[in-house]
């Protein structure tokens, strides 16, 4: 087997790896706790368009993890990376409680537009203002193109088909930021100072999160709870994995590559 | 002078656009494009015959020749190909029972259609109301069918009104076919068969006849896969950005319009009344070395 670099950082997902909605992963906290011995850069990492850091951190806090605000990555920080670094004045049709993550960039005026899952902000004259925007020449950031996500009443659309129509409508492509887009991961290591080839990804979806991972040169592990069950990978799909555990708690291999 | 009598040689019928080419739709109705009137005047006393081809979808027929007569316009609904006619024979044909997500000023069009436990989805142009919840129960429809049937009346990207460009039915088709992962039958242009209705209408082989429109995907590019000429107004929702920007347009591959009227061509072959003047539909937009 070749030699592996040395790790130096790790990504652990949040939903569904460190916790099932509000209730810990058994085990996680002291999984944590180990981890946080050794001498790497942990970061925790999610694709989310409602929930601010500060929401996440309250959660992960109540449950009794030691996590501070700087080590949390998510698909609304990439954005706001993007915006920040094209400087522009973006058009937000974000979740109101997504809004936290964007403080202090200018939104008056809008030169770009940034689009997460907002079903009251899809209404035709707001996406219709949208529309004007980038057939001007505005950027479209898509916080992630999911085609739909569950309701208590059913199936909802997700952001994916608005933004799909806003693609085909100015004949432009957006610019995707959520995992499983390479741009995510990069990101969320710029912080670091590692190379994705330092670096582990820790999840429970084998697309999104280790496959995401695995793109841009990073070692993936995938746990078995949360997602797992419904996205299980095929055999051949398997193979690629770095390695399988079935939870955070036993990782091992992870601390033994410490 | 030559070039648009060879251009236009031989040519009987003429299939005008609406929107764009006669009219700009907006608050109270809208607006006619200037000289617009007087052209069709003048080509309905030459001796083509004239068609509308239209993909309007938010109005009825008889809604849109009322208002277009109101503004001086000389049309009959006789006169007049509309997708939503087009889709009822459709529905009829295939025993399909539809669910509507449309413009309440169209749902006249469909009285006769059974709309009982819908077996298919039709969209059209909604406008206001393509609200989040209709378009997700549009979405959830769709879903549970086993054999899920969209059927779009045009896929048009956008279109003018006197407020600004607006959204048009294609990109909310668009949504639901990313969503549901299906791919919708469109009714209205650029589908080759709406072409061959309205011309047989207008009793005019293909060859025989010239599309006006403002839109170089629907009106233009569809018209002449069908073996028509194509006439693209400078109007309605016509854009100058370039040829390069022309060329990447979905669906414009290969669509090159034979004349864009300035008021610099004289399209005064014997057979087309237009002479260009102040008044003239086809303004300058300024120098625009780029445009075709």
């Amino acid at each position: 087997m070749a030699a592996r670099r040395a790790l130096k950082a790790v990504l652990v997902d949040l939903n569904g790896t460190l916790h099932i909605e509000d209730a810990a992963v058994p085990g996680a906290q002291e999984a944590l706790k180990r981890l946080r011995g050794t001498s790497v850069m942990v970061r925790f990492v999610t694709n989310t368009t409602k929930e601010s850091k500060q929401d996440l951190l309250e959660r992960l806090k109540k449950l009794e993890f030691d996590i501070s605000e700087d080590e949390i990555f998510t698909s609304l920080t990439a954005a706001r990376n993007l915006v920040e670094q094209k400087q522009v004045r973006p058009m937000l049709l974000v979740d109101d409680r997504a809004l936290p993550d964007f403080k202090g960039i200018q939104t008056s005026d809008p030169n770009a537009v940034v689009i997460g899952l907002a079903p009251e902000h899809f209404h035709y004259q707001i996406l219709n203002q949208a529309f004007r925007l980038l057939l001007d020449g505005a950027p479209l950031i898509a916080i992630h193109k999911a085609r739909y996500y569950k309701r208590k009443d059913g199936l909802a659309l997700g952001p994916g088909p608005f933004v799909t129509a806003l693609e085909y409508a100015t004949d432009t492509k957006a610019t995707v930021v959520g995992k499983p887009e390479k741009t995510f991961f990069l990101e969320a290591l710029r912080g670091t100072g590692c190379e994705p080839e330092e670096a582990v990804m820790i999840g429970d979806d084998c697309r999104d999160d280790v496959g995401g991972a695995q793109n841009v040169g990073m070692l993936g592990i995938l746990v078995q709870t949360g997602m797992y069950p419904l996205h299980k990978p095929s055999l051949k799909q398997m193979v690629k994995y770095t390695c399988l555990k079935n939870s955070l708690c036993r990782n091992d291999k992870a601390h033994g590559a410490l | 002078m030559a070039a648009w009598s060879e251009r236009l040689a031989g040519v009987r019928g003429v299939l005008l656009d609406i929107s764009g080419v006669l009219h700009d739709s907006g608050e109270g109705g809208g607006v006619p494009i200037p000289g617009s009137v007087e052209a069709l005047a003048r080509l309905k006393r030459s001796q083509l015959k004239v068609r509308f081809c239209t993909n309007e979808s938010q109005k009825s027929r008889g809604d849109l020749v009322g208002l277009l007569r109101h503004m001086g316009f000389d049309i009959s609904e006789g006169e007049v190909t509309a997708p939503a006619p087009a889709t009822c024979l459709i529905l009829k044909e295939r025993g399909l029972r539809p669910h509507l997500l449309i413009h309440d000023g169209i749902r006249s069009e469909f009285a006769q259609i059974d709309t009982s436990n819908p077996n298919c989805v039709v969209i059209a142009d909604a406008g206001e109301s393509f609200s989040y919840q209709n378009m997700n129960k549009a979405f959830q429809v769709l879903m549970e069918l086993d054999n899920p049937v969209l059927i779009s009346l045009g896929k048009g990207r956008y279109y003018k009104e006197t407020s600004g460009l607006m959204l048009d039915v294609g990109a909310y088709t668009k949504a639901l076919e990313y969503a549901c992962g299906i791919k919708a039958e469109v009714v209205g242009k650029p589908a080759p068969g709406y072409f061959q209705s309205a011309l047989q209408e207008m009793g005019v082989e293909s060859h025989e006849a010239i599309m006006i429109g403002d839109d170089i995907v629907g009106d233009v590019g569809g018209a002449q896969r069908c073996g028509m000429r194509a006439l693209q107004v400078r109007t309605g929702k016509f854009r100058c950005r370039g040829r390069d920007r022309l060329g990447t347009e979905p669906g414009a591959e290969g669509a090159h319009p034979s004349p864009v009227c300035s008021p610099t061509s004289q399209p005064n072959g014997p057979d087309l009344p237009w002479t260009p003047s102040p008044a003239s539909p086809w303004r300058p937009h300024g120098s625009c070395g780029d445009c075709i």
